[in-house]
């Protein structure tokens, strides 16, 4: 496993958003703490963070919406600190679709266009084009009071689009469609790109959008960015306790470090009994604080003899009782809570699992195991 | 318990009624009696337009009706802009006694008429040489009308998603354009309307105007006043009906574009 940054540093080409330890500070918080991050030409780039991480004010710095405090950003090269919004060359897609109200579909697509001065009949062109691109051919004169949620999304899109912006900011821009919308949005937004090329700075605090949009995200919490990384790294070997929870990997175990034994090292648990984990090459032992262990990742047998005598370095292996189980339809959650420990483990069974014929009940002792390289250590907050 | 209840409906309702009879027969005689031929306009002795006829030869009332049109049309029309600026700042922008401003700005609706006409008026000729007569009496209504026009307006800035502003302006709009091409256009309803109620506002002001017109600057509702020592003529009637027609009409206009301005 290496670094995501020098993972990143490789297939890096133009860089054409570059954020350098930008600061933003209101009366009673700091809403962008020294947060640096290059964004490359064509890539979908996710901010995703709980609400009020600082995720949206950032997006706000880049746009010109807010001033920043310190530091600098750079569109295609451009310093940007000091120009107004109208002179930037990024575009925003905003939450609440902010369309004109006594303004058309094509009014509102060609705003941007005419603020240009472009001559009106091309203008008709550019607009007609976006109108085709995001599929609202015949929608051209109605009002935003006239769309529906998914509509004015689409419009928003186009608006912003037709300017062909060197980076398109979208403010949480499926947050306000219902769930069924949010998914089918969230494949034509990838169509869009692909089919545009431009570079997406995309807020979100929803992991699933930011997992199945993004070639990179970000994770921000208190206006820090924390980590950087593929969909893949961010969800498999999330850094800290926060990422690591919000990313879904409910089970923590905190630990100490023993030993370090060729790319593996060794911790000590709360209950005594050691656990290896595999140690990433650019991470120094002593700053490992524990690890997380993926829900999913997780086995269970009930034939306890079977599995209480493996290798620990190979498996996890804990011994526990089923202390609450859900059913949910295509799964069941379980809730196992481990014995001499005062730890609940989460994971779940599918129906098509072998486990589901072995009669699984609440209060039933169960061994659970996991492969131990599917320990992903932990990094102090 | 339900013939108690229903006392007291039949009560309120008898009220009501009343209320509105005074409210609308003083008006509605004074339309029908400038239609009597009765030379004292007091009691109906057949259909006439004589008086109306008379109206519109009278010299004095002509000069003092288009005095206050002049009037109120000036009025309606810097106040609005005035106002509507002031609304716009007032709520956007975040200055120290802001609070203090927007709270002083309604002082003109709600101080007397009486006090605010002497008070004009001893300014006016003591302390800065504004001549009386229209000046004065335009300086005067722009006064106890603009607050009206930031009222209405700030009224719809709280209901303004303020991300159409910053919209316009991530498009490539200037300030300038944003307010022109964008501002402007969806608080056009809320401005019409304002400048709908500060026109009979300014039309039939008495009391201010009365302190400040000097000699020879006779406005309608001071004509009127003037004639009455003479009792009421079938041509103050006349004047009564053109009073109640214009402010209506004004209302009305402001209804309707009240009703369009919600939709938005």
């Amino acid at each position: 496993m290496t670094d995501s940054k020098n993972d990143n540093e490789d297939k890096r080409g133009t860089i054409c958003l570059d954020i350098k330890d930008v600061v933003k500070q209101f009366p009673d918080v700091t809403a962008v703490d020294h947060v640096s991050v290059q964004i490359t030409e064509g890539e979908i780039f996710s901010l995703l963070g709980p609400s009020g991480c600082g995720k949206s004010t950032l997006l706000r710095l880049v746009a010109g919406l807010e001033s920043l405090d310190q530091g600098r950003i750079s569109i295609a090269g451009q310093l940007v600190n000091d120009l107004p919004p109208y002179k930037r060359d990024c575009s925003t897609v905003f939450q609440n679709h902010a369309l004109f109200p006594h303004m058309s579909v094509a009014d509102n697509i060609g705003f941007g266009l005419v603020e240009r001065k472009m001559p009106k009949r091309e203008i008709r062109k550019k607009v007609s084009d976006k109108v085709d691109l995001v599929n609202l051919a015949g929608l051209e004169s109605r009002y935003p009071d006239q769309l529906s949620g998914g509509q004015k999304q689409r419009v928003a899109l186009a608006r912003s689009l037709v300017l062909e912006p060197t980076v398109l900011l979208l403010d949480e821009p499926l947050a306000a469609l219902d769930r069924k919308l949010r998914k089918e949005m969230q494949v034509e937004l990838k169509r869009i790109q692909r089919e545009v090329g431009t570079t997406f700075l995309n807020v979100t605090h929803d992991q699933k959008e930011a997992l199945s949009l993004s070639d990179r995200i970000g994770v921000m919490r208190n206006g820090k960015l924390l980590q950087i990384g593929t969909p893949n790294q961010i969800y498999e070997t999330p850094r800290t306790k926060f990422i690591a929870r919000f990313m879904g990997a409910t089970n923590i175990f905190p630990g100490r470090v023993v030993s370090e034994i060729g790319g593996k090292i060794e911790l000590e648990i709360k209950n005594g009994s050691k656990v290896f984990a595999p140690l990433p090459e650019n991470i120094a032992s002593h700053s490992v604080i524990g690890f997380s262990v993926h829900p999913e990742l997780i086995d269970i047998v009930t034939d306890k003899e079977k599995k209480l005598r493996t290798d620990p370095q190979k498996e996890t292996v804990f011994p526990g009782r089923i202390k609450e189980m859900i059913y949910q339809g295509d799964y069941s959650e379980l809730t196992i809570s481990l014995d001499h420990f005062d730890l609940n483990l989460s994971t779940f069974i599918t129906r098509g699992s072998e486990y589901d014929t072995q009669d699984i009940r609440e209060n039933q002792d169960v061994v659970v195991f996991w492969d131990s390289d599917d320990n992903n250590i932990l990094l102090a907050d | 318990m339900k013939q108690k209840s229903n006392i007291v409906a039949k009560i309120l309702g008898g009220l009501s009624i009343l209320i509105y009879f005074f409210l609308w027969a003083p008006v509605i005689v004074i339309i029908v009696f400038s239609f009597s031929s009765n030379k004292y306009g007091t009691s109906w002795d057949g259909f006439t337009l004589k008086w109306y006829g008379e109206l519109f030869n009278n010299v004095a009332v002509k000069d003092a009706l288009i005095r206050s049109l002049t009037v109120a049309s000036i009025t309606v029309i810097v106040s609005t802009i005035i106002g509507t600026i002031t609304g716009y700042g007032l709520y956007k922008l975040h200055f120290r006694g802001k609070q203090f401003l927007r709270t002083s700005i309604l002082l003109p609706i709600v101080f007397p008429s009486v006090v605010t006409g002497a008070a004009l008026l001893v300014f006016f000729t003591r302390f800065i040489q504004i001549p009386l007569g229209y000046p004065s009496i335009i300086i005067a209504h722009i006064v106890f009308s603009t607050p009206l026009a930031v009222f209405v307006i700030l009224g719809r800035m709280q209901r303004f998603d303020w991300s159409w502003e910053e919209a316009a302006m991530d498009l490539g709009a200037t300030r300038f354009r944003t307010f022109l091409r964008v501002i402007g256009p969806i608080m056009l309803p809320a401005i019409a309307a304002s400048a709908m109620l500060i026109f009979p506002w300014s039309f039939d002001d008495f009391v201010v105007t009365y302190f400040v017109a000097g000699i020879g600057s006779t406005t309608l509702p001071i004509y009127v006043f003037s004639q009455l020592r003479f009792g009421a003529t079938p041509v103050i009637n006349t004047i009564g009906t053109l009073f109640v027609v214009l402010t209506m009409a004004a209302l009305a206009l402001m209804y309707f574009v009240q009703k369009k301005n919600e939709k938005i």
